[in-house]
């Protein structure tokens, strides 16, 4: 007899492809999906039953489709669970309707078959229930929604259930020998019952026997091969190591690949994730802790919750657990090769530093371990922590790369070594070290502290620059900027502008109030009157002998034009951009210099030269 | 030379936009902004602003936001046509939403940028729903007349979505914190349902949500799952100082169930924090909160003495790491009421003070619920 669906079958099969479905492919996982669970089923009435699943690969001999025959000798369905899955199929009208039905046997089966008009017109359905009378019974759906339910005149001679699909004209490349096989591997090879594809005479199993981290191997050698070799198949990527991976929250196991070159920054790597054997996903993200990222994994988990978009597992207690446990063993790993293999550890320090300064930072006997290895960039070169502590005693570094710029050629010049902590985690990892190791001693350094190894001047200097000091203290005050005159090296460098932090972030409070309107100007205004921090400051060298000719000056409106534009320039050596204020000084400033010049040049200039460049401009 | 700082800038900008919102990428963005100004960039300088708003408002700097919107914000209104208006209309509602935050901001000065903010949404034909909630939000947050604050809660939420409104689930998470201010802790619970479902969420969400929750939780006596709650969202929260003030609702969770030790070692960790951010208010509900649990471990009596890691930055810093309880306890509550007055002075009201006393409620209120 025939019947139709309530509802239009062309919509759902439409909704399945476009929302819920990657790829036509799929039908042949939901097909796997329902002869699991059918499978499963059956082994919970006879727990002895093994299970066996069967791709058979019908070609047509004129050219026409070909039909595949997917059979399973799971539970099988009696009369009345057809009709319930037809109900299902019925209802399923909606995203969230179909990914609630998901959850029951019958509810799953009745979607799972749905997916495969993805990929054929007409479906045959037979079946016989190891719980029902013996009947075996055929159903024959098609996309158009209709269908029709009879005994079967051809009854199975065993419970189990078989699927003929009959290819779509245009969707004969789902079919091909080559494309089934791939499918079912990719899908359902590590399931633990045998999966058989017949095409023609020939017969070959899909299924790994056994998910290969689970085997046993001659030696450790051989499996570390092993695994590798497996790692290579499923990722395409020579990794070069693997670590085991287990956790009893969720029932997880598996295994994680070493990435063979540092992966982008931050980046979250994506797992191949089975549920209970089946693929689930191959992009999962949020399984490991979020420093690991110096791996890929696959792993089969048999108790987390897979998200609706079945892409990830549901962010529940069970997988923090799971998260944490799978951590631990990777852990257990770094801190095996720090003990067993240094070299090999300091080796993937080299290529995957960030993952281990991220666990460090988290982890104090981690840290404690591995901080000496780590490498950091100084003002001398790059070199590791244990190297440098060696050499000096206090650990010194600025956290900004625009403070390393300001101190790095100085502080080079007077033999101090500075580290450049503007790499992601190094500031936090060195503030931590006198936290954790017993007696470091770590500062903070910036400019500011710079003129603090200077030489100081002797009282005939003192004198000397006094005037300078008295007129650079007035001119720079309205900038917020005091004066204090040393002795450096390198020569060269007149002068050493420094500002802390809050010194950089009210000059940039100021360039904005500059720029915008009355409203926000004033807001800033605000904003700046509460920032603290020191006021900055500019070091004049006097080992410099343009300073030293500038404290010597007696005309004082010289010497106030040759500070501010020492100023200015300090300002746009350190890259400190110029506020509004400052541009008028550099504006005014030189075409005072150039006056100045001219002046000169026109009253005592060799006019004796006679040469027409020098004389004054009128 | 002009090639090599325009590489050295794009290259500080692509490592920034390798990282999520954080300390790190908006230094990156700082420098490279400074050397884009240096060399009076101003294309360069305004695209990378435009991301370090967003940076800095989502990595917890709101008055490094400020300022970078501000500069945009002059930009923009010289020269409309070079740099659109509507991108920045969009981040204009997080700069205003937290400028009340800054008690140094008048109340003029607040009122005027709503007005501005509202005058600008009206130009692009936006509806009034944004400003309606920034408004109410406002309004509740410096104490002003409950009638007002009620009548601009009931206007926001009768107001229709537009094109400029914020996403479901920050929307969702918003009106969450008018039903704890009122007490309605299962009104919440209920709204927030969505949100733990994971049905919806947002950058921030569900991380602020869970930190909300628990003390409606805690009221409810479902502590078996404000303890959860207190797993998931530390978890989800505790690398980002934007998340200051939920790691302050954490702290106090801890010090209502009694799990002291890992309150202190969560002070110890995000006090830090506090010590330079730029919300006064973040501040001060981690200070309250650091100021209750401190006051739960004088009350438990078996120590004076506690060992804390502290930043160096903190002015009462110690080298052996051994602090009084009873000066570490003065030193947070004196911040918190500094601040407290700060606010209420330029507020006109006693929102503040009303907060802090919410201590002494609290202290009636503890449960044992040990989470070791």
């Amino acid at each position: 007899m025939d019947h139709r669906f309530q509802v239009s079958l062309r919509g759902v099969i439409d909704l399945l492809s476009h929302h819920l479905y990657s790829s036509p492919g799929v039908y042949l996982r939901e097909l796997l999906q329902n002869a699991t669970d059918a499978i499963r089923a059956r082994q919970h009435l006879e727990p002895e039953h093994k299970g066996t699943v069967r791709l058979e690969l019908v070609e047509k001999q004129d050219g026409g489709p070909p039909t595949l025959v997917f059979s399973d000798d799971g539970v099988g369905l009696t009369e009345e669970e057809i009709h319930r899955f037809l109900a299902t199929i019925g209802e399923s009208s909606k995203r969230e309707a179909l990914e609630d039905r998901r959850k029951d046997f019958i509810g799953q089966f009745g979607i799972g078959l749905l997916s495969c008009f993805m990929v054929c017109d007409e479906l045959l359905l037979v079946t016989r229930s190891a719980r029902g009378d013996g009947r075996t019974l055929e159903w024959r759906g098609r996309h158009d929604g209709t269908y029709a339910v009879q005994v079967s005149e051809h009854p199975l001679e065993r419970p189990g259930t078989q699927v003929f699909l009959v290819a779509r004209a245009d969707m004969v490349e789902w079919f091909a020998p080559e494309r089934l096989r791939q499918l079912g591997r990719h899908y359902g090879g590590l399931l633990p019952f045998p999966i058989q594809l017949t095409v023609g005479a020939e017969q070959e199993r899909l299924d790994l026997d056994g998910a290969p981290w689970r085997r046993d191997y001659e030696s450790a050698g051989e499996r570390r091969k092993a695994m590798l070799e497996y790692g290579r198949e499923v990722f395409e990527t020579d990794f070069i190591d693997c670590i085991p991976l287990r956790s009893q929250a969720g029932d997880v196991d598996g295994v994680a690949f070493v990435l063979p070159a540092s992966p982008h920054f931050n980046a979250k790597q994506k797992h191949r994730v089975y549920l209970k054997h089946m693929l689930l996903s191959e992009s999962a993200e949020n399984l490991l802790p979020e420093w690991a990222f110096f791996v890929k994994c696959v792993v089969n988990a048999n108790a987390l919750r897979p998200t609706a978009s079945r892409e990830s597992f549901y962010e529940d207690g069970a997988l923090s657990q799971a998260r944490e446990a799978l951590g631990h063993g990777l852990r257990k790993y770094l801190v095996d090769l720090a003990h067993e293999d240094p070299r090999a550890l300091q080796r993937l320090i080299g290529l995957h530093g960030l993952s281990i300064k991220a666990l460090a930072l988290d982890d104090d006997d981690f840290y404690r371990l591995v901080i000496g290895w780590l490498p950091f960039e100084t003002s001398l070169g790059v070199t590791t922590l244990a190297e440098y502590r060696r050499a000096y005693p206090v650990v010194r570094f600025t956290a900004t790369l625009d403070g390393f710029r300001q101190v790095a050629r100085v502080a080079g010049a007077q033999g101090l070594c500075i580290i450049n902590a503007a790499y992601t985690h190094d500031a936090a990892l060195l503030e931590k070290l006198p936290h954790v190791v017993e007696g470091a001693q770590v500062e903070p350094f910036s400019a500011a502290d710079l003129p603090q190894s200077f030489e100081e001047l002797t009282m005939d200097e003192r004198d000397a620059v006094f005037p300078l000091l008295r007129t650079a203290e007035q001119v720079l005050a309205p900038f917020h900027c005091g004066v204090v005159v040393k002795k450096f090296f390198p020569a060269e460098v007149p002068t050493l502008y420094s500002a802390d932090e809050e010194g950089s972030f009210r000059r940039d409070a100021e360039r904005a109030r500059d720029e915008s309107d009355d409203l926000y100007a004033s807001v800033l205004e605000g904003v700046m009157a509460a920032a603290g921090g020191e006021p900055a400051q500019l070091c004049f060298n006097l080992h410099n002998p343009v300073v030293r000719r500038l404290a010597a000056v007696t005309d004082r409106t010289m010497m106030k034009l040759s500070v501010e534009m020492l100023y200015v320039q300090a300002l746009l050596l350190g890259q400190h951009p110029l506020n509004a204020q400052e541009m008028t000084l550099l504006n005014q400033g030189l075409l005072g210099l150039i006056s100045a010049q001219l002046g000169t040049g026109g009253s005592g200039g060799p006019e004796s030269d006679g040469g027409a460049g020098s004389g004054g401009l009128h | 030379m002009a090639g090599d700082w325009r590489e050295e800038a794009q290259a500080l900008w692509d490592r920034a936009g390798k990282q999520k919102s954080s300390e790190s990428k908006v230094k990156l963005l700082e420098e490279a902004v400074r050397m884009a100004d240096s060399h009076g960039d101003v294309d360069l300088g305004y695209q990378l602003r435009d991301d370090l708003i967003d940076a800095a408002t989502f990595g917890g700097y709101p008055d490094k936001a400020l300022v970078a919107f501000a500069w945009c914000r002059g930009q923009q209104k010289k020269d409309p046509e070079r740099f659109e208006p509507e991108g920045l209309l969009w981040k204009q509602k997080w700069v205003v939403g937290r400028i009340k935050e800054f008690p140094h901001i008048s109340r003029k000065q607040i009122t005027d940028a709503l007005d501005d903010i509202e005058q600008c949404f009206t130009k692009v034909d936006a509806g009034k729903r944004s400003v309606l909630k920034l408004r109410y939000q406002t309004a509740r947050d410096m104490g002003d007349d409950a009638a007002e604050v009620d009548r601009l809660w009931a206007a926001w939420l009768a107001t229709p979505r537009d094109h400029l409104t914020d996403c479901r689930a920050c929307e969702l998470d918003d009106e969450l914190d008018h039903h704890v201010e009122t007490g309605e802790w299962e009104q919440a619970l209920r709204k927030a349902k969505p949100i733990l479902e994971g049905r919806v969420r947002c950058a921030e969400i569900p991380h602020l949500t869970l930190g909300t929750l628990l003390y409606p939780l805690f009221k409810l006596g479902e502590l078996e799952r404000a303890a959860e709650m207190h797993r998931r969202g530390y978890s989800l929260t505790s690398k980002n100082r934007d998340f200051l003030a939920t790691m302050g609702d954490h702290l106090e969770f801890l010090a209502l169930t009694g799990n002291l030790a890992r309150g202190l070692a969560l002070l110890e960790k995000h006090l830090e924090w506090t010590l330079d951010h730029g919300s006064f208010n973040d501040r001060f509900i981690f200070l309250v909160a650091a100021t209750f649990l401190l006051e739960r471990v004088k009350a438990a009596g078996d120590r004076d003495v506690v060992s804390l890691r502290l930043t160096k930055a903190f002015p009462e810093h110690r080298a052996d790491g051994g602090y009084e309880v009873k000066a570490l306890h003065a030193w947070m509550l004196k911040q918190a009421k500094d601040i407290a007055t700060r606010f209420d002075t330029r507020n006109g009201t006693d929102r503040y003070a009303r907060r802090l006393a919410r201590i002494q409620r609290l202290a009636e209120e503890v449960r044992e619920f040990p989470l070791d």
